[in-house]
């Protein structure tokens, strides 16, 4: 039988592979790694921060802090995360010029992380208000007898315990957060699946740059999953880990 | 409002929106409990099969997935249509359905496991095939616990048929960007798309909320 019609028939071509023994394709999908690693990093940190914020003001008892929080959350993580970015990637220099003077040019990058933050920080949030739910309100109660304001005893007894309780599902976050760089591809930053349709267009083969795309993603977020496994602490009340897996649910499936 | 003035695109991306939404959730939902079933049937194999769809499709990009279903299929000779829309429109439901699959296997799964194993040991020592086991005790018993937790499935698929828009289905979010394309008017476009999303997200969020808090009460 002729192995090599049949492949070709059968769109295996054998003839695309050898291309993948040149050095400068690998490096050419190093480098889309690097700008999906580099967004990914910048915004799941920022959006740590952001998060922060809007979960305390959704705690808070002050209506005028909850009030905006609630709005925010509710409304981002009912919204598509591409269309944040996209959104974003048209009208982000735009946005901007009031603030920055009129030469002011958001590059891609940061339109994209923009996006990503955006969305990242509202899920974020809801995960951090769960591990400050899930502690027994005689914490705060003891620390606000030992006469620690309200302020001091989120910052020094809540946060402390909620956040540690809560790295699990923040890891597992950060892998949503690294499969979703794939979509600022859209407005032109040359991440990861970015640089894969510049080979394929070039070269015409999806099939074998798509899968080699699949597959660097797949290494890195199923490493992820596996270590925030690890990190599973099992202290978590059963109430709080139903919250987090439908928040994960949710959003996690992006 | 904008979406007035381009009902057929607006509108046209909200109907094709839910189109995708409803074939993909029907997709996942089967395909899901049938990879769940997988993972915990009793032969080593089938779950390792049900374990290894579940991380390949929740670990890689549904973009990659959606890409790989419309330029590289038919480059291999499977077509879903020999329109080119239809086309389109066929690989966004069926990427989908393969994607969120993956999580309502687990979901699916996990309600599996909860049935109490005495009662399957039970329904087996009484002369149940493993079929009939699965039919008449364990099946029903998941169903109950499975619902809210698909529901924020459904919510995360609504959102996710945005993503239609990169392998040229005509959705809601294209219907934004070919607006503004047109008419230079982002804000309104994109605004118009988010308040679409919203009427379809926050009702759907409503109603699982109200089944979560009622869930558990009966608990």
């Amino acid at each position: 039988m002729d192995l090599r019609g049949f492949a070709i028939e059968h769109g295996l071509r054998p003839d695309t592979w050898p291309l993948f023994a040149n050095p400068n394709v690998w490096g050419f999908f190093f480098e889309g790694l690097r700008e999906t690693v580099a967004i990914a990093a910048v915004a799941a940190v920022l959006s740590f921060a952001v998060a922060l914020v809007f979960a305390l003001g959704r705690l808070s008892r002050r209506w005028w802090l909850r009030w905006p929080s609630v709005f925010y959350i509710e409304t981002i993580r009912a919204l598509p995360v591409l269309l944040l970015i996209v959104y974003f990637g048209i009208k982000g220099t735009a946005l901007f010029r009031p603030i920055f003077g009129p030469d002011f040019d958001l590059p891609r990058f940061w339109a994209g992380v923009l996006g990503l933050t955006m969305y990242t920080s509202a899920v974020l949030a809801e995960i951090i208000r769960a591990g400050v739910l899930s502690l027994p309100r005689g914490q705060t109660e003891a620390s606000r007898a030992l006469g620690l304001s309200q302020l001091q005893a989120m910052r020094h007894v809540i946060l402390p315990q909620a956040l540690r309780l809560m790295v699990p599902a923040m890891m597992a976050q950060l892998t949503t957060v690294i499969k979703d760089t794939s979509l600022v591809g859209t407005i032109g930053v040359f991440e990861l699946l970015r640089q894969g349709r510049t080979i394929y267009t070039q070269f015409f083969n999806p099939i074998e740059v798509l899968t080699i795309v699949a597959l660097i993603y797949f290494v890195i977020c199923f490493a992820l999953s596996q270590a925030s496994r690890r990190f599973e602490l099992g202290r978590a009340p059963r109430a709080v880990r139903v919250a987090i897996r439908d928040i994960e649910l949710r959003d996690q499936a992006a | 409002m904008i979406a007035f003035q381009f009902p057929d695109l607006f509108f046209g991306g909200l109907w094709l929106t839910i189109q995708i939404s409803v074939l993909g959730l029907a997709g996942a939902l089967v395909i899901g409990t049938a990879v769940a079933l997988l993972r915990v049937s009793p032969t080593a194999l089938l779950r390792w099969v049900g374990g290894a769809y579940v991380e390949f499709f929740r670990n890689t990009p549904l973009v990659v997935q959606l890409f790989f279903l419309f330029l590289g299929l038919p480059l291999i000779g499977i077509r879903f249509s020999t329109d080119t829309f239809e086309n389109n429109f066929r690989a966004a439901f069926i990427g989908m359905g393969l994607y969120h699959a993956a999580y309502v296997a687990e979901v699916v799964r996990g309600g599996l496991l909860g049935v109490e194993r005495g009662q399957i040991e039970a329904a087996r020592s009484l002369g149940l095939s493993y079929p009939q086991m699965l039919r008449f005790v364990q099946l029903p018993q998941t169903f109950r616990s499975v619902v809210p937790p698909l529901g924020n499935i459904a919510i995360a698929l609504v959102k996710n048929t945005a993503l239609a828009s990169t392998i040229g289905v005509a959705e809601l979010l294209s219907a934004a960007e070919i607006v503004e394309s047109r008419t230079f008017r982002a804000e309104e476009s994109y605004l118009a798309a988010t308040f679409l999303f919203l009427v379809l997200t926050l009702p759907l969020g409503f109603v699982v909320n109200t089944l979560e808090r009622r869930m558990v009460i009966a608990r």
